[in-house]
């Protein structure tokens, strides 16, 4: 087991450096001069050459790049060029708010969806697994941006039971549940519409298994067939597509987030690319990998909790 | 079990009616978060708009105008000029504090400001200071500024808009680095929180000298997403909210109940540039069949009649400067036409631009574009980023150049940026002359160290006719400022303009409910 961790993060390692050198070309050969984004388009060509030398843009460009390396390493991830603060500060002032969000979706999103896949699988071809593979499938057409908007006007404007903004005021236990229930709801939908296509197929599957149909014939009942024993055998698929979908859920939440107004990587990263901000992209895609890479190691790991047979080696 | 529920569920939602009415505004600005907020370094719409309330300079312009034909005193009580015009000195209130314990503000601080304002590793406005010869505190509240040479406006340079802000000595050397997230004034409104990527807080200072504002505090909101602004306004959530340049986003705000909406100068202005010097744009014939070609009523028209005004001289309708005895090339398809066989192209002509993606400017190009199809012209539109379109048309690669800027209000600003040859793309003093505009130097030039002000005007007046004559560019439209407030909110002045792009929240504003 140990040995099966360290070699995970032995590749999350060389991963991460692929990660960062892929990263640090790609956005210098982005579009755009940040000097010009940070003073504006009035700015005289000897006012942008001062700036370039000053954020260190005039070394070449390998420099630039073993400076980086060394800082990542060092945990300097140097300094946002448009707000001044250092960029590992910004981000961790806004990963929890992100963190919160995700953790929330996806509580919701197992939550709803893997009771209805299951339903779904049960009643297969009657009224119920109509309803609930339309549910999914209209969860899964909606933009996460279109979805957000709809739930607004419903909940915030025509019930106003909730803000349409997060305020940002106030860390009580109720300010935060007001903050995060319309966004988790957005998200966790979105969630909720992918888990149960696949507990709904994954439950198909064991339902046939001849086991099912021995303890059927054993006449144990039939709720403990379905959530005690077909459910943990249909769960590994369930578990790989959660944690493949994490990675989407943090992209969704860009857009939920800009919506909601919420605090987050979202709309750090929105910033950043329209302002040309090279350090703090930076920093962010070191982030997006680490969260890739840990989501992974966990999903290997929740492997053998759920199968005594899985043996990592 | 359900009452329970019911209970934390009411006291859940009733959380989402804190927001404080009556002293406390909630203003909800496009923008994804803060930046720099060092009114030296800060250049964005969102930031500038926040350091007006907190800012002061020596002299200002009246709240709800934008033209500096209103400049009246700020943090100087009175100056006086020298007959030639390159000495000023002015006299300094004794009554200003700077916000928190850092003192008054005297003569060394307002000779630190402009001198920080004026020095290129710091400010980004410091190619405005360069016609300063030497400032000096030549008493404690008097300080003297000398000039190398005349220039335009030399107080249009000392209202708190750009490298004009006053701050204080003792704060910034205090703060260093941390100055630009704990920004120091001496305005109606102190720095108090920021939250990343939610507000910034600011509070009423209880020192400011023209009285303590009725408005105790000031969230300022980063709300980037349109429509959360707008359903965020409407809910009550908010204030007052930055406007989407759309008669659309007019006509449904107005609906809003109990809804101000101020469309303030100054405006951006739309213009397209002419390459003279590609073919076939370097035939002035040419260059007046596209002039004659684009109908700015239509464009008005398309661009929302209460967003926006015609524009008819290279210099916008408002600044200091400006004339509308201009030469002007009606909309004439036949004339069009006419002047494109007389230059040899009885066929018609295709010219090529390359423009940003950005959607409001991209529709607008694309109308110029149907208007010029229907006299033969073809505009082939190569649309690109919106970064590299800044990149492409300062490398000189476009024949058509659609640009649209708004400016500190005086006609020299524009004249020097976009008409005068030192600023020709391409070129070590480049700045935005995209057309390779040169007519107007001489009258740019003379007008900038006039002492006269009806010379002076004369000169600019002089200078935009000549442009227009040699159709450098083609004036279109401006997009004026869009903000909308609730109508309990009481600015205390008559809102036409703001220089810093927000509406004036001053002492006076209070609510009225």
């Amino acid at each position: 087991m140990t040995a099966f961790v360290l070699k995970r993060l032995g590749f999350a390692a060389i991963t991460l450096f692929a990660v960062l050198t892929i990263v640090f070309f790609i956005v210098r050969v982005l579009p755009g001069d940040p000097a010009m984004a940070i003073l504006g388009d009035q700015a005289s060509q000897s006012a942008l050459e001062a700036l370039r030398v000053r954020l260190g843009l005039d070394v070449p460009l390998y420099q630039q790049y073993f400076v980086f390396l060394g800082g990542v390493v060092v945990g300097d991830w140097g300094v946002s060029l448009v707000s001044g603060r250092p960029v590992i500060e910004e981000i961790l002032k806004v990963l929890p708010a992100t963190i919160e969000l995700t953790v929330a979706s996806l509580i919701l999103g197992i939550v709803v969806g893997v009771p209805i896949g299951v339903w779904s699988a049960v009643r297969r071809n009657k009224l119920p697994d109509y309803l609930a593979r339309i549910g999914s499938l209209l969860g899964l057409s909606f933009p996460a941006f279109v979805s957000a908007v709809l739930l607004l006007l419903f909940f915030s404007i025509h019930l106003r039971w909730f803000p349409v903004i997060s305020s940002g005021q106030g860390s009580g236990l109720a300010d935060r549940m007001r903050d995060l229930a319309l966004p988790a709801i957005n998200l966790g939908l979105i969630m909720a519409a992918y888990i149960t296509r696949v507990t709904r197929s994954a439950m198909l599957e064991v339902l046939n298994q001849d086991y099912v149909r021995t303890a059927r014939a054993k006449g144990l009942a039939f709720a403990i067939i379905v959530w005690r024993h077909c459910l943990r055998n249909a769960l590994i698929p369930v578990v790989t597509v959660v944690g493949l979908y994490l990675g989407i859920l943090i992209g969704n939440s860009v857009l939920t987030e800009i919506v909601f107004n919420r605090p987050g990587l979202g709309k750090l990263i929105v910033g950043a690319l329209n302002q040309r901000d090279y350090t703090m992209l930076q920093g962010m895609m070191v982030i997006y990998t680490l969260i890739v890479v840990l989501v992974n190691l966990i999903t290997d790991l929740t492997y053998g909790l759920i199968d005594p047979r899985i043996k990592y080696s | 079990m359900k009452t329970g529920l019911g209970i934390a569920l009411a006291a859940l939602l009733a959380t989402g009616q804190a927001y404080a009415a009556g002293t406390t505004l909630n203003v909800g600005m496009a923008s994804a978060d803060a930046g720099k907020l060092d009114p030296h370094v800060a250049t964005s719409t969102p930031d500038k708009g926040l350091l007006h309330w907190m800012f002061n300079g020596l002299v200002r312009i009246k709240p709800g105008e934008a033209s500096p034909e209103f400049i009246e005193p700020d943090i100087a009580s009175s100056w006086t000029t020298s007959d030639d015009g390159l000495t000023w000195v002015f006299s300094l209130r004794d009554d200003v504090e700077c916000h928190g314990d850092y003192g008054k503000i005297d003569a060394e601080d307002v000779v630190y400001s402009l001198t920080r304002s004026a020095n290129a590793d710091i400010s980004a406005f410091a190619k405005d200071y360069t016609a300063f010869d030497s400032v000096e505190a030549t008493g404690p509240l008097e300080v003297t500024i000398k000039l190398k040479n005349k220039i335009p406006s030399l107080l249009g340079l000392l209202v708190p808009y750009h490298g004009g802000n006053i701050v204080c000595k003792d704060a910034v050397e205090a703060l260093g680095d941390e100055y630009q997230r704990t920004p120091i004034g001496t305005g109606p409104f102190m720095f108090a929180e920021y939250q990343p990527q939610q507000y910034v807080k600011l509070v009423a200072n209880p020192e400011y000298f023209r009285g303590e504002p009725k408005i105790k505090e000031i969230f300022y909101r980063y709300i980037p997403s349109d429509s959360s602004r707008d359903l965020a306004f409407q809910s009550g959530e908010v204030d007052m909210i930055y406007g989407k340049q759309e008669q659309t986003w007019v006509e449904r705000i107005k609906e809003v109940p109990g809804t101000v909406v101020s469309v303030m100068t100054p405006g951006e202005m739309s213009v397209i540039h002419l390459n003279m010097k590609m073919p076939p744009l370097d035939d002035l014939r040419v260059r007046q069949a596209v002039a004659h070609a684009i109908s700015r009523d239509a464009m008005v028209q398309f661009k929302g009649p209460d967003v926006t005004l015609a524009a008819i001289s290279p210099v916008p309708e408002g600044n200091l400067g400006f004339t509308a005895d201009v030469p002007t090339y009606e909309y004439s398809v036949e004339k069009a036409k006419a002047l494109l066989a007389e230059a040899g192209h009885p066929d018609g002509v295709t010219i090529k631009a390359i423009h940003t993606t950005l959607p409001g400017m991209l529709t607008t190009m694309e109308a110029i574009q149907a208007l010029l199809r229907e006299a033969s012209i073809n505009l082939e539109i190569e649309t690109v980023e919106h970064a590299t379109f800044h990149e492409q048309i300062r490398k000189d690669m476009s024949q058509v150049t659609h640009y649209a800027a708004a400016r500190f209000p005086v006609a020299d600003v524009y004249l020097s940026q976009f008409y005068h040859s030192d600023a020709i793309v391409g070129t070590p003093t480049a700045v935005a002359n995209f057309s390779h505009c040169s007519v107007a130097d001489a009258e740019i030039e003379a007008a900038r160290v006039e002492g006269d002000l009806q010379k002076q005007l004369e000169y600019w007046a002089e200078a935009q006719r000549k442009i227009m004559a040699e159709v450098c560019v083609v004036p279109i439209v401006q997009s004026m400022q869009l903000w909308a407030w609730k109508d309990t909110l009481d600015l205390g002045v008559e809102v036409k303009g703001s220089l810093n792009l927000s509406p004036p929240v001053t002492e006076a504003a209070s609510f009225s409910q």
